[in-house]
């Protein structure tokens, strides 16, 4: 098996953050003192799937056996072809879906019994289509949402929301309809509303399609600025420049199952270009130019030009 | 015979900004227009104007002319418009009636409509699903495609009224890897064995790169660079206007930057 | 250029012809919903036992030979909070009953109230089964095909198949954005008034994704020359024999019959 990525030598162990236990937040959702989500934890919680497996009520086979363990701070792109089980695993995290068969769990504790409402204060997902999310007559009512769900009131609130907008570069945008805002701004404000939720984990579900080279900007710094405030970054997407540019981990999954799990660079590398072909994947072009020119594995531009130049 | 769009200025209803123009375009038959812009530089308005569909269905005001190969788009009925400029949007479940049990019924939805013999809709259908190759997911329910599959079911809908001209926004947007080169590859293939031109929005570079033959990048509603796709798509201006560039350029140009020595050797690999 | 009703149509697939087949599956629609027409009116306009009666022996016989019967308990299951309603309401609060069966302080249910209870029940749940019967023995695009065939236009016959369609595709988008909104903290099982605060984060994306959809919908049929003129061609013709015609005059005649004996007092 391979190595884990980047972040997963943080060196936390999974028991260090007592107070990011599921125990410890959810009160803040039953309006008790409001600390989880305005404060994020020191460490957030590893997540951890042991054998997973789910069904669709019509019987289509989504998750088959899965076992993934995700280190707290670790930024880990999820990625396959249209069906091959990638937004069914992550909507595990958060108790939109339960497994028919296995386990899920945050920092080592079953969240087979714990409510929706709950998880969302550990766990934020936004969704493919912004459309079926977004509801507020104002850009800051629909970034205030989530963060009040979880309790946050006052200037701590106002703090959320303007930091999330800012993340995205709505920070302009505050009193305007999101409805006369384009889908790809409307897009970055479902990210962006679920940022200020400030969850220790931070799940983007395909978030840069529809999006342009600024926007993509956007996302990555998005994913750069959660991981460096110690939270853990996961992405599901078909975009391989951004995940092997912004990601320290890749997992892909074919029919269900995990079937390569390691750094870009090792999951790029030429000796899985045939399991890549299999999950209908192509590795980015540094990484074919690499291979190539028998530079090795090189699944970014930079680390192509870096290799070109150390070999000069 | 072009579709061409002469001295355009678009607004929308209720909005004294030009959202498109002023603009001049033409797309000659069996050729592939790419269109790259940033967001909201006007790149769907473009192709509601190349469709009618701006002001015919939206409404707003537009100046200027679009007319398909001589014949004013502006006198035309829709379904007129419909027989030579085809429409296809990003998610192939808006464009799908959802009223059909299997994709030949779904295809045959607009030659049914034209009043045609039955001969003529099986000849047509059979026709347009061959074009965009998926003749053998003819039986298959529509609702039940991989999203690739039920693009492609879309495109040979719309195909089936057998356009001159082919105006898409987006395609591929929604798609996986592998879904993109079904519909790229599917274009290239109309283009070529149908003789239909072809307006492409794509945000996906390394499409036009491959299957464009010339290239238009829009900012706020103007043509900012227009020429040979493979001149445009390697243009250094492309960044500030929103653009990523292919991964070929960028990669070119990137070890340019970093001062690498050029050879044929690495040139090979990167083409 | 249409073909007669039942003829083959040349070079169309065998998928697209494809014919009802089976005991009363196999009937032309319109005469599946004169046969319900017929038992809906006379499960109501009979009086007393007779109506419910006979429809229920009809359908009864006609489920099992048509083997719906499971379809059609699901559907009579689903009718139970109702029919439970309507017996509690009757055993005990029909006016002027006074044949109580036993007395508890102030409940004293009537002999009366459960007799009309018994029969409402009776009559509901038969005239839902009569309906839901036509429903589950008619796929969607045979009832499509047969009203374009009799001359409704497109528009109408398209906006009956759009209808259909779209409650499963309501009900889906009902619960992305259901799943969205949980996702963002929305608790759906506290205290009323939150759950009752969270139906704003529903119905906003739910209206505004219907309107963008409706704009992207007209052009995409536009685009697919929808309002053309003339009529459009069929592909299929769900079969209309001489049984389905006799069928509809004798439903038609025994509609007349019920309702001209209801009139004129000879019943009732």
């Amino acid at each position: 098996m391979m190595g884990r990525g980047a972040g997963g030598g943080r060196g936390a162990s999974s028991g260090s953050g007592a107070d990011a236990s599921i125990g410890g937040v959810a009160p803040a959702v039953d309006g008790g003192e409001a600390v989880a989500p305005a404060v994020a934890p020191a460490v957030a919680p590893a997540v951890e799937f042991v054998g997973v497996s789910f069904a669709y009520p019509d019987g289509t086979q989504a998750l088959d056996g899965v076992n993934l363990r995700i280190e707290p701070g670790e930024r880990v792109a999820i990625v396959g072809q249209n069906g091959s089980g990638k937004s069914t695993l992550v909507r595990h995290l958060n108790g939109l879906l339960r497994p028919t068969a296995g386990r899920v769990l945050l920092d080592g504790r079953d969240i087979r019994d714990v409510h929706v409402a709950k998880l969302a204060a550990l766990v934020g997902l936004a969704f493919q289509n912004p459309d079926r999310q977004l509801f507020g007559g104002r850009v800051a009512a629909e970034l205030e949402f989530g963060p009040r769900n979880l309790g946050v009131r006052g200037s701590e609130l106002a703090e959320c929301v303007k930091s999330a907008l800012a993340a995205v570069g709505l920070q302009d945008e505050a009193e305007t309809n999101p409805y006369d805002m384009g889908y790809s701004r409307r897009k970055l404000l479902a990210i962006a509303s679920v940022l200020a939720m400030r969850t220790p984990i931070l799940i983007l579900d395909e978030p840069t399609t529809g999006q342009d080279a600024r926007g993509v900007a956007r996302v990555r710094g998005v994913v750069r600025a959660t991981v460096a405030a110690g939270r853990t970054a996961i992405a599901v997407s078909h975009d391989m420049r951004f995940v092997a540019e912004c990601f320290g981990r890749v997992v892909v999954m074919r029919g269900g199952r995990v079937v390569l799990d390691g750094t870009p660079g090792e999951v790029f590398a030429e000796r899985h270009w045939s399991e890549l072909q299999a999950a209908h994947l192509e590795p980015p072009l540094p990484a074919v130019v690499g291979a190539r020119l028998g530079l090795g594995s090189t699944p970014t531009d930079a680390a192509l030009v870096e290799r070109l130049k150390s070999n000069a | 015979m072009s579709l061409e769009l002469a001295s355009i200025r678009y607004r929308y209803a209720g909005t004294s900004a030009v959202a498109l123009g002023p603009l001049d375009l033409v797309i000659e038959p069996g050729r592939v227009v790419g269109v790259a812009g940033a967001n909201e530089s006007g790149k769907t308005t473009l192709c509601l104007v190349a469709a009618g569909m701006a002001p015919g269905v939206v409404g707003g005001r537009l100046e200027g002319r679009v007319t398909v190969d001589g014949v004013a788009a502006a006198g035309l009925r829709p379904d007129e418009m419909a027989q030579l400029c085809g429409l296809l949007f990003q998610r192939a479940a808006m464009q799908l009636t959802h009223t059909t049990a299997t994709v030949f019924e779904e295809v045959a939805f607009g030659p049914c409509n034209l009043g045609l013999a039955t001969g003529e809709v099986v000849a047509r259908v059979r026709w347009a699903l061959d074009a965009v190759g998926v003749g053998e997911l003819a039986p298959r329910d529509p609702t039940r495609l991989s999203g690739g599959q039920g693009q492609l079911v879309a495109l040979a809908a719309v195909l089936a009224l057998r356009p001159k001209y082919l105006i898409l926004d987006e395609p591929t947007s929604e798609l996986d890897p592998a879904g993109t080169q079904l519909v790229a590859d599917a274009l290239v293939r109309a283009a070529r064995e149908t003789g239909v031109g072809i307006l492409l929005v794509e945000h996906k570079t390394d499409v036009l790169a491959r299957i464009a033959d010339e290239a238009i990048v829009l900012e706020r509603g103007t043509v900012a660079l227009h020429g040979p796709a493979a001149g445009v798509l390697a243009d250094p201006r492309l960044a500030e206007l929103g653009v990523e560039p292919p991964a070929r350029d960028r990669l070119e140009r990137d070890a340019w930057a970093a001062g690498i020595e050029w050879s044929d050797r690495l040139a090979e690999a990167i083409r | 250029m249409d073909s007669r009703p039942g003829d083959p149509i040349d070079g169309v697939p065998d998928y697209v012809t494809r014919r009802s087949t089976g005991f009363y599956r196999a009937l032309n629609p319109a005469t599946k919903l004169a046969v319900a027409a017929l038992e809906v009116v006379a499960v109501f306009i009979v009086p007393g036992w007779p109506g419910p009666g006979a429809v229920f022996v009809a359908l009864a016989v006609t489920a099992l030979a048509s083997r719906t019967t499971r379809a059609l308990i699901l559907i009579g299951l689903a009718a139970s909070p109702l029919v439970i309603s309507i017996m509690v309401v009757n055993l005990f609060l029909v006016p002027g009953a006074a044949d109580p069966i036993f007395r508890l302080g102030p409940l004293a249910p009537t002999v009366t109230g459960l007799g009309v209870g018994l029969l409402t029940s009776a009559r509901l749940l038969v005239f839902s089964s009569a309906v839901a019967l036509a429903y589950v023995t008619t796929p969607v695009d045979d009832l499509l095909a047969d009203m374009s065939r009799r001359g409704l236009g497109r528009r109408g016959v398209f906006v009956v198949g759009a209808a259909v369609q779209m409650v499963p595709r309501t009900l889906e988008r009902a619960g992305e954005i259901m799943d969205a909104q949980r996702a963002r903290g929305m608790d759906t099982e506290g205290h009323i008034w939150r759950r009752a605060r969270g139906l704003v984060p529903l119905a906003g994306p739910m209206v505004f994704g219907a309107l963008t959809e409706v704009e992207e919908r007209t052009m995409a049929l536009e685009a697919r020359a929808f309002t053309a003129p003339g009529r459009q061609t069929l592909l299929r013709v769900p079969a209309d024999t001489g049984l389905d015609r006799l069928l509809r005059w004798l439903a038609a005649l025994a509609l007349v019959a019920i309702v001209a004996l209801r009139v004129s007092g000879r019943i009732g």
